[in-house]
């Protein structure tokens, strides 16, 4: 009998226990608080609205597409076809680019030289760093040393060396190929990497970066490596 | 005797542990059933400590006061009064006088033992 009665107890505090738990979890809730001032929000909102622009020129150029589809299907598919996979392998940084932009020179610093210090390779953190510069103004198509940046690129230290795809970097003084989309693009650019802090960064490595005029006609090579595609694999036809 | 405490404790642990949040609306609803909960709990174990104690009893009465102080809450919410005080207010009262009764009961219990030790 007696049991009984505490096997029912304990059933009961069993409840009582995890409704009083789910109530502290709820109560408990920290609050997150808007503490964003005027000027954060509008830059959010700005950020956001450049962001809806972008998506709508992505859906116009899909749409081209989808009309181009449609108009050339009776034609010729297989063209129209051909042509998406030459702006996809544009995209992918496997074609050579010709556009307008500007080319960078990284050299050892006068000062180096003239104190005698050795030439030291560019490290790779500093190297990102160019990279991310160069990236938030629209500097799409990138080469260094004559090894273009794809997606999946990788940037690191190998053995003490700086490597761009796994292929060293050479010492400076080596250049930097930039493709923009239009020349404004690259005077946007190159006004901003003058005006960017980033050159100091090189002059702490004893390195300076000569950052040259936009121009109209900027070469960058193409992705020359085999790509690695170890996680995308072809879905079963209907999926 | 530690049954019942293993029980709280497991029953806590595993709230927190699985780290369920209701949405804020229900919370009232929440609130008054731990509370109803609570009040079912001590009158049990007064129950028990005054020999009245019956199983039916007990356990409909949890699970039914429950649910009454949830509809009621949600009726007044629907009506516009707030009847989940009279909740409140009900089942606090009788928490109070339950707990009361309690203490008073181990007081006795504990003075006796002391004076047949004694």
């Amino acid at each position: 009998m007696r049991q009984g009665v505490y096997v029912r107890f304990t059933i009961i505090l069993l409840i009582v226990g995890f409704m009083i738990a789910v109530q502290y979890n709820t109560v408990q809730k920290p609050e997150s608080r808007d503490t964003r001032d005027i000027w954060e929000i509008r830059q959010e909102l700005s950020a956001e609205k450049q962001l809806h622009s972008e998506l709508l020129s992505d859906i116009r150029e899909v749409n081209e597409t989808i009309t181009k589809y449609e108009n050339l299907q009776s034609e010729s598919p297989a063209q129209a076809l051909n042509d998406t996979l030459e702006t996809l392998r544009e995209k992918a940084g496997l074609t050579e680019v010709t556009s307008p932009g500007l080319e960078l020179t990284i050299e050892p610093s006068v000062e180096g030289i003239v104190l005698g210090q050795t030439v030291s390779t560019i490290s790779p953190d500093l190297l990102v760093r160019l990279l991310n510069e160069i990236n938030r103004f629209n500097g799409h198509h990138i080469s260094i040393d004559g090894k273009r940046i794809i997606q999946s690129s990788p940037i690191r230290d190998i053995n003490g060396q700086t490597t761009v795809n796994s292929l060293v970097v050479q010492t400076p003084p080596f250049s930097i190929l930039i493709g923009t989309d239009t020349l404004e693009d690259a005077e946007k650019l190159y006004n901003h990497l003058k005006s960017s802090m980033i050159a100091d960064d090189f002059f702490i490595d004893n390195l300076s970066l000569r950052i040259g005029e936009p121009e109209n006609m900027v070469t960058v090579p193409a992705f020359d490596q085999e790509l690695e595609n170890n996680y995308l694999k072809n879905t079963s036809k209907g999926d | 005797m530690w049954l019942p405490l293993l029980g709280l404790i497991l029953g806590i642990s595993l709230g927190l542990l699985t780290d369920i949040e209701i949405p804020s609306v229900y919370e009232n609803y929440l609130s008054i059933a731990v509370l109803a909960a609570l009040d079912t709990l001590f009158g049990g174990v007064r129950a028990q400590l005054q020999h009245v104690y019956d199983d039916k009893v007990f356990v409909t009465g949890f699970f039914f006061n429950i649910a009454l102080a949830a509809g009621l809450a949600f009726l007044g919410v629907h009506l516009g009064v707030d009847l989940y005080l009279a909740a409140i207010f009900a089942f606090g009262v009788r928490l109070f006088q339950n707990i009361a009764v309690i203490r008073r009961i181990i007081l006795t219990k504990w003075s006796e033992r002391k004076g047949t030790i004694g």
